[in-house]
């Protein structure tokens, strides 16, 4: 019955990335309506194929964040003529975005002042 | 949470796949015009995807309501595994209905008797007023109250908005069938309103109905509605015949009309044992006349809202001592009130008793609990290959144990359903058999707080008992386990260690509840055992109430009795009989009078400090059928014609304290009043105690019959058969001499005395019976332990017989390895016994709580018990073979 536990037991890859992936969906979906594959796509050409997630732990993770209100999903067709859920920001999702983005520079900031002090 | 999702799981799973599927497709195609075969394009794509099923199971975890998901997922696994074991199941199962049975039924009574408000409007605004004189030996540590009293606090305004009144009343109802004896009460006008409880149909009491002539008005109750009436509905507003004058019927009161019955409300006021009649309070000249001192007036009062109760105890005081002050100025006494809350009356004395009785049944359920963590234990260990085959394949370990408790609390939820219905039943046995307090207040529904109770008790006791196993469940290592497989996890030194620590556990529970048992049972042997001062076996007493009209005369009611004990007397099979007004073990409440010396002569100077006799008038032939012996002087003659009396021993103690009984013959006193006939002391005779025994001895005074000829009398029969058989023909004689006469009820001495230790003996069949069944549980338990041991170490026994180990070291061995937190168990068990004894000290009888013959007892029965629980599977062990042991164990 414990939500978080056997979410924490699912994949190593996905306890990494927790928090990032979370933003990182939140961020290309952002933009425009996309797909699950196509924000695959998108986060590996972002980050230059340095982030390396198992495609499957995005499922998850997309489901979550529709859970909690930050992304809503629609099913439309593709150009191909296909039909593929389409996920797109809520105005919840907005908000989250601009916090956690707020959050991880601050973080990062922190992060490259330790970094330097120690040097 | 969201049910439209949950409804909509197989199109949520349609979609899910869609999903996936589009992606992979999707990447396929993307490899593919990449170059790639379709073959290594789909493998690289499932590959970069991962397992398709975690994916998706990940997925369904994000779902809302998601635990119920689970759950159900763990309790359809849960059923799945336990109906793999059918046999350990059903052990399991029935360990749980016992043991929540059990606590069912008592925090069933427990609540009934001492937590739901009682049936009356605001009950806990109700008192008992009761009076405390600073007379030294008195029988009662209190007094009820005097009508003086009633209409002295009726009339001032204090914190109580209202008062009621009852005495005890028993009348003779004619007409409409066999004549009936009635036991019923008077009642103040404001009764049925101050309980606020309204007859069902009619009416209650007029406030006017309290005057002489016009209370000819009764209500009745629902039973004898029923039973009589066979719930006529027109009997409201017609006539009655009680005690020979037509009484107006007003009303009928509810069913669930709780009144004290007994000797419930106050221990000087005996209520019959069924409240049937009630009739307006209307008192006569005689009754009013200030020297009338009866206290037999019991008063309840109503605490205004808001008031303090302990204000109004001290204004009911000084009305008290201001009222006793103008009566006798001279006076000094101080008397004082005190307040009994109503539900004291009814629980105040089985509290204790009712408390113990629960700790009982929970000691049991608790030795159930250990036996069943014990068992799953078991189980877990032999199943460490599978929880290690689930963790290799992904398990969580938060799933493992959720399972683990799934399952224990499956199974204890369905104990709990079975031993809900078994409370069921046992409540009604508990409320039939139940001394009358439990008798009054119980109702056998089982209802909401009680089925709650048994489920939340299911809960506790299932996760109690799953948690251990659980947590051993995914201890092991998964690597470990999975090559170990079941040999290697049941030499498990931790499991093994633990289990024993359980046994040890039990055992101490299990002796602390049989050394109470015990000492119950001792206690309960030594009442029935005492020596009453009159013989309990063989003898019929018939409870007769001869009506006013037709006996007006003390002569014509000696008369009556001294034929008919005559002619029972004559009847074969028949060796005594005799009359006595009141039988002592039963009514010691009527006729309590105080008694002087002969010298005393100014009442109020001497009052408070002579002794309370109880006046009986006996018959001729009443000794030989009681066995009451004489200790000195004489009988009484055919005719007495000086007023003469037989004092009780310790009654003479009192009144000439330290004077040898022989001098004591030959003195004189005087009953009631200063100014009363001298009566002169003919013998001393033995002691008689009350019913119980428990208390001491009653300060008897009995007179010849014709001095003391009551209308109400009881005959008491001597037969020289075991059995009842008497009684028709007894029956039928008092039949022969008056047809008119109410049909008597007739008891064996037995069921007197019996009835009498109803409360003693209702905890002690309960706590005896859950020791009963927590020695067996405690038994099972020593066993399944010593025969696992046994089992799983086959190969080392094997091995001992191989290099030269006789039989009976195995045996010696096995045995002393068994014994060993048995005995630990014991002493822990043992002084948690001994201090649980003193605690109970006020209920034994006879016995210190060191007792002996109880704590030797115990240790026998626990030692032979686990020795025999041990014995059997060492045998087993030493019979072992050890080439076979070896090669397969």
């Amino acid at each position: 019955m414990s939500r978080h536990g056997k979410t924490s037991t699912a994949t190593r890859e996905a306890e990494l990335l927790q928090g990032t992936l979370d933003m990182l969906i939140l961020t290309v979906a952002a933009l425009r309506p996309i797909h699950g594959y196509a924000i695959v796509q998108r986060i590996q050409q972002i980050s230059k194929d340095a982030l390396q997630i198992r495609q499957g732990s995005l499922y998850p993770a997309l489901y979550r964040l529709e859970n909690r209100g930050w992304l809503k999903s629609e099913w439309k067709t593709t150009d191909g003529g296909r039909d593929a859920k389409y996920y797109s920001l809520t105005k919840a999702g907005r908000q989250q975005l601009e916090m956690e983005t707020a959050g991880w520079k601050r973080l990062c900031e922190a992060i490259s002042l330790v970094l330097e002090t120690a040097e | 949470m969201n049910w439209n999702a949950w409804f909509r799981r197989g199109q949520w799973e349609h979609r899910v796949d869609s999903e996936f599927r589009f992606h992979l497709e999707s990447q396929i195609n993307d490899y593919i015009n990449q170059g790639l075969t379709r073959k290594e394009a789909e493998l690289r794509a499932r590959r970069e995807f991962g397992p398709l099923e975690l994916a998706k199971d990940d997925s369904r975890d994000q779902k809302p309501g998601q635990w119920l998901d689970h759950f159900l997922r763990d309790v359809r696994y849960a059923c799945r595994s336990l109906r793999k074991s059918p046999g350990f199941a059903a052990a399991a199962i029935l360990t749980f209905a016992l043991g929540i049975g059990a606590n069912t039924a008592i925090f069933g009574v427990v609540h009934a008797v001492l937590i739901k408000p009682l049936r009356y409007s605001e009950p806990e605004q109700i008192y008992n007023v009761e009076v405390v004189a600073p007379r030294a030996d008195s029988q009662f540590s209190s007094l009820s109250a005097t009508i003086h009293i009633y209409h002295e606090w009726r009339k001032a305004e204090t914190a109580f908005g209202a008062m009621s009144a009852l005495k005890p009343w028993e009348c003779t109802l004619t007409g409409d069938g066999e004549p009936e004896l009635l036991g019923g009460a008077h009642v103040s006008t404001n009764f049925f309103a101050f309980l606020g409880v309204p007859p069902a149909h009619g009416r209650g009491f007029l406030a006017e109905e309290e005057q002489l002539g016009k209370d000819r008005v009764v209500v009745i109750s629902d039973g004898l509605w029923r039973r009589r009436y066979g719930s006529d509905s027109n009997l409201v507003g017609r006539t009655i015949d009680i005690n020979g004058q037509s009484h107006l019927v007003v009303g009928i009161a509810p069913a669930s009309l709780l009144v004290p019955t007994g000797a419930l409300l106050h221990p000087m006021l005996s209520f019959a044992p069924r409240i049937d009649i009630w009739k307006p309070i209307a008192p006569t000249k005689r009754e009013l006349d200030p020297n009338n001192e009866s206290w037999d007036y019991g008063l309840l009062v109503r605490l205004r809202a808001g008031e303090n109760a302990e204000r109004g105890r001290q204004q009911l005081q000084a009305i008290l001592n201001r009222y006793y002050r103008t009566l006798l100025p001279e006076s000094s006494i101080e008397l004082r009130t005190q307040l009994v809350p109503i539900r004291e009356i009814y629980a105040g004395k089985v509290r204790l008793r009712l408390l113990l009785i629960l700790a009982a049944s929970v000691l049991l359920l608790l030795t159930a609990c250990t036996n069943i963590a014990n068992l799953f234990l078991a189980r877990v260990t032999s199943r460490a290959s599978e929880f290690a085959t689930r963790i290799a394949l992904g398990a969580g370990r938060a799933r493992i144990i959720s399972q683990t408790l799934t399952e224990t609390t499956l199974i204890a939820m369905l104990g709990g359903i079975l031993g809900a219905g078994l409370a069921g039943s046992g409540a009604s046995l508990l409320a039939a058999y139940g001394p009358d307090e439990v008798r009054l207040l119980s109702d056998s529904r089982l209802n909401l707080t009680v089925f709650v109770f048994a489920m939340a008790a299911s809960a506790v006791t299932g996760i109690l008992c799953g948690v251990i196993p659980a947590l051993q469940s995914h201890r092991k290592d998964a690597a470990a386990g999975l090559q170990e497989g079941v040999r290697g996890a049941l030499g498990g030194g931790w499991a093994a260690r633990f289990r024993q620590l359980l046994v040890g556990v039990e055992m101490a529970l299990v002796t602390p509840l049989l050394t109470s048992a015990g000492l119950l049972l001792h206690s309960f042997v030594n009442v029935m055992r005492a020596d009453r001062g009159y013989q309990v076996e063989r003898v019929l007493a018939i409870d007769l109430s001869l009506p006013g009209q037709r006996y007006l005369t003390g002569e014509s009611r000696t008369a009556f009795y001294r034929e008919l004990a005559g002619r029972v007397r004559d009847l074969p099979g028949i060796q005594a009989a005799g009359a006595i007004s009141a039988l002592p073990a039963t009514s010691e409440t009527s006729s309590n009078q105080a008694i002087f010396h002969a010298t005393d002569t100014d009442l109020l100077s001497v009052v408070h400090e002579r002794p309370v006799g109880m006046i009986r008038g006996v018959t001729g032939g009443y000794f030989a059928a009681s066995g009451t012996a004489l200790l000195t002087g004489r009988y009484f003659a055919e005719h007495e014609p000086t007023p003469v009396a037989l004092i009780g021993e310790s009654l003479a103690n009192s009144l000439w304290p330290g004077e040898a009984r022989a001098t004591v013959v030959g003195r004189t006193f005087r009953q009631g009043d200063v100014t009363g006939p001298l009566i002169t002391i003919a013998g001393v005779m033995e002691d008689v105690l009350p019913g119980a025994s428990d208390r001491k001895p009653l300060p008897i005074i009995y007179r010849p019959y014709h001095q003391w000829a009551s209308e109400r009398a009881t005959l008491v029969v001597k037969s020289a058969q075991e059995t009842a058989a008497p009684a028709p023909a007894v029956r039928a004689e008092i039949r022969r001499m008056d047809a008119g006469l109410p049909i008597p009820a007739i008891r064996t001495m037995r069921e007197i005395v019996s009835a009498s230790v109803a409360q003693r003996r209702f905890q002690m069949m309960l706590t005896s019976c859950f020791a009963f069944l927590a020695l067996l549980l405690g038994a099972v338990g020593v066993y399944g332990v010593v025969s696992y041991a046994v089992a799983c170490r086959t190969r080392d026994i094997g091995l001992r017989i191989a290099v030269g180990a006789t039989r009976s070291d195995v045996l010696r061995w096995v045995f002393s390895q068994g014994m060993q937190p048995v005995v630990i168990g014991l002493l822990v068990g043992l002084a948690a016994a001994i201090a649980m004894a003193t605690a109970l000290r006020s209920l034994l009888f006879g016995i210190a709580p060191t007792d002996p013959a109880s704590l030797g007892g115990v240790v026998l029965a626990l030692l032979l018990t686990s020795g025999l629980a041990c014995y059997l599977p060492a045998r087993r062990a030493a019979a072992l073979d050890p080439m076979t042991a070896l090669r397969h164990g």
